[in-house]
């Protein structure tokens, strides 16, 4: 019981602790929590090392400015669809790539989802009339009370929280079951009746949808959206995320998306080499806990 | 007579020069425990990857229960009742030994694809019943990679058993065990089999193992079938006994 109600009243209360600015981390934070943990529904749970998932989050995020700037709606209409929207484009890309993708296994695959996501960049870089091109698209913030981030904050957390909950019932269910055993053999797995790559593009697909979600809600927040969301240097921020709070527990990328967050915060603002600063902490966090810092913190624990 | 519930005609597959099967003739009644066997490099797990869709034949019919199979991927076969276990000990090294043959028994019944309901309950009767089979009640909660080869074997047993195949296709059952172990472990395959009703088909390189449950015998060498019938068949044989049982006693 306490172990629910304690972070519920946490993430509920979190408003009323925290200045504004902090406020706009801890939006970033759901974002990237729900990034990192729909990115690792693959690599954890099904062994699929993607390096293109910025597609989907950059995807999310400019389908979410298109609508808004470019459909020609109402702005408080356009606001509302922003959810359904985004995670309806992002599922349609990922079904596309996946469906090559899935093809492959390993690097090869790897490969394929990151060649994928360099194509989605240059288009973002080059079709300006859609796009804004290298500017990106701005002035996205939602209308009324949501533009402040007291308020935005629980309108994020209030799609973030069902879709986790939602990601995490599909990890325990058959699907998620049959997934953890593809990870470790998909040959054996072909043998009891599974069809390993139709399996494999459904994981690939509901994980492209919540990553697209949390991109459309992260751009929402910042109000931009920018090209570089759908470079190759943004594949690896849900990697990090996920190796850094540990691929084999379900929430492990979301205290691993915190720490990444609020690091890069408390570090940037003092330094203008931050990179090199965060680099030297992943790779002593990762040497010395190499189950990431949940896998760690359950081995004190038992 | 009836129809055979695996019949093979002239499968036939090359890897670039080399012919790995050269128009394998194989026909199985159902309730048969066929032992194919032959010295290294004779065909067998070729023969097994080919005729379970692994492979593409290069030529060659594959017919189980009277319909044309040919080429039809894995999950397609297990569905219409052919398993298989591996050379290779394959059970899932991290799930523990319950959830190995829960995943079996969910994907037989269809289930796999449901996103919602929790899993860890689902079919655990019947996958301890299995486990129970095999000799693994024990052990239900144990991650199969910690588990003794042997018992990673029977695991592997349990989880094709799980699918409820009518055909059940062994490589190397026995592979990497003591010669007493090897024995327990064949007459466990073979009881098990007797007991489910299940006609099975196992490669093997143990002369004790293979002459101890098996009911039919085919010799494969150099990619084609050398000679066939019942172990004193082809025992008889003098052709066998010069490229293999000779080399192997």
């Amino acid at each position: 019981m306490i172990r629910v109600a304690l972070p519920v009243l946490l993430l509920l209360g979190l408003p009323f602790a925290l200045s504004d600015f902090w406020l706009f981390i801890a939006i970033e934070v759901l974002a990237f929590a729900l990034y990192a943990v729909s990115f690792n529904v693959l690599l954890g749970y099904g062994g699929m090392l993607s390096f293109g998932h910025a597609a989907f989050f950059g995807v999310g995020g400019y389908a979410a400015a298109i609508l808004i700037k470019q459909a020609g709606l109402p702005g408080g209409v356009a606001f509302a669809l922003v959810p359904l929207v985004a995670l309806a484009v992002s599922a349609a890309f990922a079904l596309l790539i996946g469906y090559f993708s899935v093809q492959r296994s390993g690097i090869y695959f790897a490969m394929l989802t990151f060649a994928f996501q360099m194509l989605l960049y240059t288009i973002a870089l080059k079709a300006t009339s859609v796009t804004g091109g290298d500017d990106g698209m701005t002035g996205l913030k939602p209308p009324g009370l949501l533009a402040k981030p007291f308020y935005y904050y629980y309108f994020a957390l209030a799609l973030i929280a069902p879709a986790l909950y939602v990601l995490y019932r599909m990890v325990n269910s058959p699907f998620g079951f049959t997934l953890r055993a593809l990870r470790a053999n998909p040959r054996r797995v072909q043998y009891i009746g599974v069809n390993v790559r139709a399996h494999q593009l459904v994981a690939f697909v509901i994980s492209g949808a919540f990553a697209g979600l949390a991109g459309a809600l992260f751009a929402l927040s910042t109000g931009n959206v920018f090209p570089g969301w759908l470079n190759w240097t943004a594949s690896a921020t849900p990697i990090v995320m996920a190796v850094l709070g540990g691929v084999h527990t379900f929430l492990g990328p979301a205290v691993g998306a915190a720490v990444y967050v609020v690091l890069e915060v408390l570090i940037s603002g003092r330094t203008e080499y931050w990179p090199l600063a965060m680099g030297v902490i992943i790779v002593a966090l990762v040497l010395l806990m190499p189950e990431g810092l949940s896998g760690f913190a359950r081995r004190k624990a038992a | 007579m009836s129809e055979p519930i695996l019949r093979i005609e002239g499968l036939a597959k090359r890897f670039g020069g080399l012919e790995a099967l050269g128009g394998v003739d194989l026909s199985v009644a159902r309730g048969d425990f066929r032992a194919i066997i032959g010295p290294y490099g004779a065909g067998k797990s070729t023969f097994f990857n080919t005729m379970t869709g692994l492979l593409r034949p290069d030529a060659g019919r594959v017919i189980f229960e009277g319909r044309d199979v040919t080429g039809e991927p894995p999950h397609r076969l297990a569905r219409r009742g052919v398993g298989r276990t591996f050379q290779i000990t394959s059970v899932f090294q991290d799930l523990n030994a319950l959830e190995n043959v829960q995943v079996s028994l969910l994907a037989h019944a269809r289930r796999n694809w449901s996103v919602w309901p929790a899993a860890s309950a689902m079919h655990a009767g019947r996958a301890r019943e299995l486990l129970a089979l095999v000799g693994l009640a024990a052990s239900a909660g144990r991650l199969a990679g910690t588990l003794a080869h042997g018992d990673q074997k029977r695991l592997e047993l349990a989880i094709a058993l799980a699918s409820e195949p009518r055909l059940l296709l062994l490589d190397e059952p026995t592979a990497g065990m003591a010669a007493q172990e090897r024995l327990e472990s064949i007459r466990l395959v073979h009881r098990v089999a007797r007991e489910l009703g299940v006609s099975c088909v196992f490669t093997e390189h143990d002369m004790a193992v293979v002459f101890a449950v098996a009911s039919h015998i085919t010799v494969l060498h150099q990619g084609r079938v050398l000679a066939e019938g019942t172990p004193a068949e082809v025992r008889a044989r003098r052709e066998v006994q010069q490229v293999y049982l000779g080399e192997a006693a």
